[in-house]
């Protein structure tokens, strides 16, 4: 299975890969996550301006056999969302890393160290598959 | 759960970068590269799959047509020889215990190939069954591998490699040889294209498979699989069918032949007792699933999705959902519940997609 993990990108056990640059959070899913799926056909995320919090659920993602949930790894309002790849999901398929899906302007720093170094989480996917 | 099976094909599922799933007790392939290239293999050009799983009974001797005949709720005693024949096994209440199809291979020989998940549950209700009737019932499950050809190339790739085939008509059997090895073949398939079944011990079936890889046939998984069924809107067991419905609440009434002279189930069936409607709803946003409420325009619920998936022919969401009869909206409006969001659903009249069989 392709698991390309980028080691300037910080990660959730929910298979979320986010860029932190200042406060601003990108938030995408891996590489795991989008060949797990299969082929990805529908994808909802929050509005800008919604707020969002820690592990909670703040959209899905389809593939043509199942629905998963996204949780968002930060706490914050969403300043930004990609409709590009909401028009065509099918592109998180293609470049997970490319295809991020929302901005988040974080409320609390200190929960961006909970996120997994990329070597964590290359542990983390080998122990759970 | 129980160890799961594995069928005589695992190692080339394996070896095909196939990903493994539990399926009724077996492990099976969910998909090799991607859902969309294997359901677009099967419409446009030729797809093969494992479906070894499924059961093979065969009924043996002077009664075997009548019993048969007795069992299901289609007409089997009147279907000529050399005939596939698709039909639901009911109970005297009419609840369906599986949905099947009987091959009439000869006179007095007749096979019957079962749901992998309800083999055991379909063998033991069908002895019951066989008191009065003067043939021999086998399970032969464990002794047959079984792939699907499918797709509008499916001929032209079968035909090199089974030398006696002939342009065989749609829901036709017959016994003939794959490499001097015996085989039984349908031009039958879960698909609504046309299509082979072929039925064979492991290694004929493995020969044939591997075989058919070379000739540059799609290996295909049950994800696409499922996603073919529901575009033609072919019912599957545990969900449109399962044991608290009967034939006329999951749109099989053309399968019940209540002028049969006797079978299991006439005295309710005759009666058409429906609780439920399955109907085909289309979405223009959102893909509805399995489980889902649909509703009418009041914000009722009125039923259940009990199939949904995206379809990759059309690109929208498709549903296969069981109303409830008493509830199902004149004005047609229905909408799906999909996380607590409202979605309008079109009611469809035909499949979603037509298959291209003979």
């Amino acid at each position: 299975m392709a698991n390309n993990i980028p080691a300037n990108l910080k990660y959730t056990k929910e298979h979320e890969w986010t860029l932190i640059e200042g406060n601003t959070v990108t938030v995408g899913i891996t590489d795991f996550a989008q060949s797990a799926l299969g082929d990805i056909v529908f994808v909802e995320v929050p509005e800008v301006g919604s707020d969002l919090k820690e592990g909670s659920t703040f959209g899905v993602v389809e593939s043509i056999k199942s629905v998963s949930d996204l949780y968002s790894p930060v706490s914050g309002e969403v300043i930004a969302k990609n409709s590009d790849v909401e028009g065509s999901p099918e592109k998180i398929n293609k470049d997970a890393y490319g295809s991020w899906l929302i901005k988040v302007k974080v409320k609390d720093l200190t929960e961006i160290n909970k996120l997994l170094s990329a070597e964590q989480y290359q542990e983390f996917c080998n122990s759970s598959h | 759960m129980s160890q799961l099976f594995r069928t005589q094909l695992f190692d080339e599922h394996v070896k095909l970068g196939g990903k493994i799933v539990p399926f009724a007790g077996w492990e099976m392939p969910v998909q090799y590269t991607s859902v969309k290239d294997e359901v677009l293999a099967v419409r446009n050009n030729v797809g093969v799959f494992d479906v070894s799983h499924m059961g093979e009974f065969f009924i043996d001797g002077k009664d075997a047509e009548a019993f048969a005949d007795y069992l299901v709720t289609n007409d089997i005693l009147n279907a000529p020889m050399r005939k596939a024949i698709y039909s639901p096994l009911c109970r005297e209440d009419g609840t369906i215990v599986d949905d099947l199809i009987v091959y009439k291979l000869a006179t007095g020989r007749v096979m019957i190939c079962v749901n992998a998940s309800n083999i055991e549950k379909d063998f033991a209700w069908m002895k019951s069954k066989q008191a009065g009737f003067e043939c021999s019932l086998t399970n032969l499950s464990n002794v047959f591998s079984l792939i699907a050809l499918q797709g509008p190339k499916s001929f032209e790739k079968l035909r090199p490699l089974l030398t006696e085939l002939s342009d065989m008509e749609y829901y036709s059997v017959c016994e003939t040889f794959a490499g001097g090895a015996p085989v039984i073949i349908a031009r039958t398939g879960y698909t609504g294209e046309d299509g082979f079944e072929i039925f064979g011990h492991h290694q004929t079936i493995k020969d044939l498979w591997q075989k058919l890889l070379m000739a540059g046939v799609t290996p295909c998984g049950l994800a696409a699989r499922d996603v073919l069924r529901l575009e033609v809107c072919y019912p599957l067991y545990g969900h449109e069918l399962n044991d608290d419905v009967n034939p006329y609440d999951a749109g099989l009434s053309w399968t019940v032949k209540a002028q049969k002279a006797k079978f299991i189930g006439k005295e309710v069936l005759q009666n058409k007792p429906a609780k439920y409607k399955l109907v085909k709803l289309q979405l223009d946003k959102g893909i509805p699933r399995e489980g889902y409420h649909v509703l009418n325009a009041n914000n009722e619920v009125i039923g259940l999705i009990t199939s949904g998936t995206m379809s990759v022919v059309i690109n929208k969401g498709i549903a296969l959902a069981r109303i409830q009869i008493d509830k199902a909206p004149k004005d047609e409006v229905f909408m799906v519940d999909i996380r607590n969001k409202l979605y309008s659903a079109q009611l469809i009249k035909k499949p979603f997609v037509t298959g291209g069989h003979k």
